[in-house]
C-alpha cells in the first residue's frame, strides 16, 4: 500500500528527469558527433562543458529553490508582488535543466571516449 | 521551535549544492582559454614538456574520467596545488589561510549594515513623507550609487592619510605577532584566523584594539552599502505590513492606531528583510572582493582576483567553491532564523 | 497605462501607443517628482560632457604617457597648489591631465553602459516574450533559469564569466549583458502576461490578428514603460559594474581613460601619499552619473502604473 503510493509519487518525477535526460543524451550524441566530425575532437569537450554548466546550474537551482523557496514565497506574499514564483515549479524546471545537462554530458562524453579510445 | 529534523534536512541540501558547484567549476576550467599544462610549465617550455605535464595531470584521459576524478577530489576540497600565486602550495591550505579574513570582514560589514539599516528603515517608515524620511531615502539611494571602490579610498584619504585616526591598510599592527595556538585549561587549541577573535582568545587587549582599529574602515565601507539596501527594504516592508494591518485595526480601534500597528507589525515586516539579507549576502561577498582590494587585505577576494589574472585555475576553482559554500551556509542560517520568526513555515 | 477600448484595439499603431503614453499619468507624475528631474539634469549634463570630450579630445593623447614633457606627474589641481599646466583636476602618475581623462571617461561609461543595457534588454525582451507567449514548460524552464541567475551576485557571476572569456572591455560588456538579461526577461514576461490577460487582446485575436502581430503591436508597446524603468535602474548598475571590472583589472586596457581604471591607478599611486585628486574626480563623476540614473529610475518606478510596478525590480 505504502510502496504503491511512493511509486505513484515517484513516477512523474522519474518521467520528468528521465525524459530530459534522454533528450539531453540525444543532443549530446548528435552535437558531440557533429562537432567532432566538422571541427575537431577537442571541441567535443566544449559540448561536454556546456552540459556540465547546465547540470551544475540545475543542481544549484534545485537545492536553492528548496532552501530559499519558502522564504521567497513568503516574501512575495508579504510584499504582495503578485509574483507567481513557487518552490514546486522552480524545482521542476531546475530538475529538467539539470537532467538535460547530465544527458548532454553523457552523450558527448561517450563520443569523446569512443574517439579517444 | 526549530526541529532537528528540519535543520538536518537543510544540511543534507549541501550535498547537491557542493555537487552542483563542483560541476560548474569543472565546466569553467574546460571552457577557459589556454592549456593548464602550458600555464604550469610556462611559455618557454618545449612541446614535449607540455605533453608530459598534460599526461601527468590526466588531461589526455576521456572527459568523463576526468570529470569523475575531479568530483572525487572536489568533495575532499582537494584542487591540487596552486599553479602561480602560491606556487606549489595546496589550494586547501591557501584557502584555509584566507577564508577567516574574508569571513571576518563580511560579518562585521553585515553587522554594521543590519544594525544601522533596520532602525533607519523603521524610522523612515514611521516618519513617512516627512523630512526625515526623505533624507533617509536620498541617503540610502546615494549610498547605493557610490561604489565601494570610491567610498573606500575616500575614507582612507580622509580618516587615515589626512587625519591619521585609522591605519591605511593591513589587519593588525606590524609589531604584533600572534602565536598559532591558544591555551585553555592547559590544552592547546588552534586559533580561528580572525584577528578580532584570536586576540581576545589570547587575552591580549592591546592587540585586540589594534585589530578592531584596522578593521573599522573596511567594515564601514562594506557596511554602508549593505545598510542602504537593508534600510530601503525595511522601509517598504514596514509600510506594506502597516497598509495591510492598519486597515483592519484602524477600523476596529479608530484613529491613532498607526504607531501601535507598527509596533506589532515589526516582527512581520522583518520576515522579508531577513530573506533579503540572505540573498544579498552574495553581493556582500562581491563587495568584499572590492573592499579587500582597496584596503590591501589578503582574503579570498584579493586571491580570486589575482588567480583569475594569472589563470591559476586550481585557486579559482577553490575560491568559487568556497564562496558558494559560504553563501549557502548563510542562507541556511537565514532559513533557520526565519522559522523562528514565522513558525508556520516549518511544516 | 489604461487598456484601450476594444473597438480601436485592432487598429492600434505605434503612434497611438505613444500618444496614450503621453496622455498617461506616467509623464505628468514624473514631471512633478523633483528628484527625478534632478536625475535627468545630471544625466543630460553627463551626456553633454561625454559628447564634448568625444569630439574635442584626442583619445591617443589621453591614453599615452606624457612623462618627460613640461607637465609634472602626480601634480595637484591648479587651484590646490598646482600650476596652470596641471589642469583643474591635477595630473596622474604618467603626467596625464586628469580633467580631460575624467571627461572622456563619461563618454566611455555612457557608451559601454548603453551597449550593455541595450544588449541585455534585447535578449531579455525576447526571452520574456517567448516565455509569456508559449507558457507551460517553456515558460517554466526559461523563467526559473532566469530566477536562479538572478540569485547569483552580479559582480561574482561577472568575475566567473571573465575567468572564462578573458579580460577586456568588450568581454566585460558581454559578461554583464548575460548577468543582466534575467532582470529584463522577468519584467517583460510580467508585463506581457498582464497585457495578454487583458480582454482587449482577446478581442484583437477574435478580429483575426495573428500571433506575431499581437506580440509586436500590443505586448511590446504596452511593456514599454516597465522596460524603460528597468533599463534606467540597470544603467547605473551597469556603469558601476563595468567600472568595477576595470578597477579589478579585467576591463579596460592599461592607459584607457575609463573611470574604473583611473580609480585603480589612483588607489595604487595616490592613496597613502595623500594625492587625493587621482581617485577623487573620476569617482565623483562615476557616482554622480550613477546617482542620476538611480534618481530617475526610482522616480519612474513610483510614477509607473501600480499594476506594472510590481514587475520592476
Amino acid at each position: 500500500m505504502r510502496a504503491a503510493r511512493t511509486a505513484d509519487r515517484l513516477r512523474p518525477r522519474v518521467r520528468l528527469v528521465g525524459g530530459a535526460l534522454l533528450v539531453g543524451t540525444g543532443l549530446g550524441l548528435l552535437g558531440g558527433g557533429a562537432v567532432a566530425a566538422l571541427l575537431s575532437v577537442r571541441v567535443v569537450r566544449t559540448v561536454f562543458a556546456v552540459g556540465a554548466l547546465a547540470l551544475g546550474f540545475g543542481l544549484l537551482g534545485w537545492s536553492g529553490s528548496i532552501m530559499a523557496g519558502r522564504g521567497i514565497e513568503t516574501m512575495h506574499r508579504y510584499m504582495d508582488t503578485g509574483s507567481n514564483w513557487t518552490e514546486a515549479s522552480s524545482r521542476r524546471a531546475m530538475a529538467r535543466v539539470g537532467a538535460a545537462g547530465a544527458g548532454v554530458m553523457l552523450g558527448s562524453g561517450l563520443v569523446d571516449a569512443v574517439l579517444l579510445g | 521551535m526549530v526541529s532537528k529534523r528540519f535543520v538536518l534536512k537543510r544540511l543534507l541540501l549541501l550535498v547537491p549544492v557542493l555537487f552542483g558547484v563542483a560541476t560548474f567549476v569543472f565546466a569553467i576550467l574546460q571552457l577557459a582559454p589556454g592549456d593548464p599544462a602550458r600555464v604550469i610549465v610556462g611559455q618557454r617550455a618545449s612541446a614535449d614538456q607540455v605533453a608530459q605535464v598534460r599526461s601527468e595531470l590526466g588531461l589526455d584521459d576521456p572527459i568523463l574520467v576526468q570529470y569523475g576524478r575531479f568530483l572525487v577530489d572536489a568533495v575532499q576540497f582537494d584542487f591540487g596545488d596552486s599553479y602561480q600565486i602560491s606556487k606549489g602550495t595546496p589550494v586547501r591550505e591557501v584557502l584555509a589561510d584566507r577564508l577567516p579574513v574574508t569571513i571576518e570582514l563580511a560579518l562585521y560589514g553585515q553587522a554594521i549594515g543590519i544594525l544601522l539599516g533596520v532602525p533607519l528603515g523603521v524610522l523612515s517608515a514611521v516618519k513617512q513623507d516627512t523630512l526625515t524620511d526623505h533624507a533617509t531615502r536620498i541617503g540610502a539611494l546615494t549610498g547605493l550609487s557610490v561604489p565601494i571602490y570610491w567610498s573606500g579610498p575616500l575614507l582612507i584619504l580622509l580618516f587615515a592619510t589626512y587625519l591619521g585616526l585609522f591605519p591605511t591598510s593591513g589587519r593588525i599592527g606590524s609589531t604584533t605577532f600572534l602565536p598559532d595556538h591558544w591555551t585553555l585549561l592547559g590544552v592547546e587549541l588552534p586559533l580561528t584566523g580572525m584577528v578580532t577573535v584570536d586576540t581576545l582568545l589570547l587575552g591580549d587587549l592591546g592587540a585586540w584594539f589594534s585589530a578592531v582599529h584596522h578593521l573599522f574602515l573596511p567594515a564601514v565601507t562594506i557596511g554602508v552599502y549593505s545598510m542602504a539596501l537593508i534600510s530601503r527594504m525595511m522601509r517598504s516592508s514596514m509600510l506594506e505590513v502597516v497598509r495591510q494591518d492598519y486597515m483592519r485595526t484602524a477600523r476596529a480601534k479608530g484613529q491613532g492606531a498607526k504607531i501601535t500597528v507598527m509596533k506589532h507589525g515589526f516582527r512581520n515586516a522583518l520576515i522579508p528583510v531577513v530573506t533579503v539579507i540572505g540573498i544579498q549576502f552574495g553581493s556582500l561577498l562581491g563587495g568584499a572582493v572590492l573592499t579587500e582590494t582597496v584596503f590591501g587585505i589578503g582574503g579570498i577576494g584579493t586571491m580570486l582576483v589575482a588567480a583569475i589574472g594569472a589563470t591559476d585555475y586550481p585557486l579559482v576553482q577553490g575560491a568559487v567553491l568556497t564562496f558558494a559554500l559560504l553563501f549557502t551556509l548563510v542562507n541556511l542560517g537565514v532559513d533557520i532564523t526565519y522559522s523562528y520568526l514565522d513558525p508556520r513555515i516549518q511544516q | 497605462m489604461a487598456p484601450e477600448p476594444a473597438d480601436t484595439a485592432g487598429r492600434t499603431t505605434r503612434r497611438s501607443a505613444l500618444d496614450s503614453l503621453r496622455a498617461s499619468p506616467f509623464l505628468s507624475q514624473l514631471r512633478s517628482n523633483r528628484l527625478a528631474l534632478f536625475g535627468i539634469g545630471i544625466i543630460l549634463g553627463m551626456v553633454l560632457v561625454a559628447l564634448y570630450a568625444r569630439f574635442v579630445y584626442d583619445f591617443g593623447a589621453l591614453a599615452d604617457s606624457r612623462l618627460g614633457g613640461a607637465v609634472p606627474s602626480r601634480a595637484p589641481p591648479s587651484w590646490a597648489g598646482g600650476t596652470a599646466r596641471t589642469g583643474a583636476f591635477g595630473t596622474d602618475a604618467a603626467a596625464r591631465d586628469i580633467f580631460r581623462r575624467t571627461l572622456y571617461g563619461a563618454w566611455l561609461a555612457l557608451k559601454f553602459g548603453t551597449i550593455t543595457v541595450a544588449a541585455s534588454t534585447a535578449l531579455g525582451v525576447s526571452l520574456g516574450i517567448v516565455a509569456a507567449y508559449y507558457g507551460d514548460a517553456t515558460d517554466n524552464v526559461i523563467m526559473r533559469t532566469m530566477d536562479v541567475l538572478l540569485a547569483f551576485p552580479s559582480l561574482l557571476l561577472a568575475l566567473a564569466l571573465v575567468a572564462i572569456f578573458g579580460a577586456g572591455l568588450w568581454k566585460a560588456v558581454i559578461a554583464l549583458t548575460l548577468v543582466y538579461t534575467p532582470r529584463f526577461a522577468r519584467v517583460v514576461r510580467g508585463a506581457a502576461l498582464k497585457v495578454l490577460e487583458d480582454e482587449y487582446i482577446d478581442a484583437t485575436v477574435a478580429l483575426g490578428a495573428t500571433d506575431p502581430r499581437v506580440l509586436v503591436r500590443h505586448v511590446l508597446p504596452n511593456s514599454l514603460a516597465p522596460i524603460t524603468v528597468q533599463s534606467t535602474l540597470n544603467f547605473g548598475l551597469a556603469i558601476i559594474d563595468i567600472a568595477a571590472l576595470s578597477f579589478l583589472g579585467f576591463g579596460a586596457q592599461a592607459g584607457t581613460p575609463s573611470w574604473g581604471l583611473m580609480l585603480a591607478r589612483g588607489v595604487e599611486n595616490g592613496l597613502f601619499t595623500g594625492k587625493w585628486w587621482m581617485s577623487f574626480f573620476p569617482g565623483l563623476f562615476l557616482a554622480l552619473t550613477v546617482l542620476g540614473f538611480n534618481l530617475l529610475g526610482d522616480g519612474m518606478r513610483d510614477a509607473l502604473d501600480p499594476r506594472m510596478r510590481d514587475t520592476v525590480d
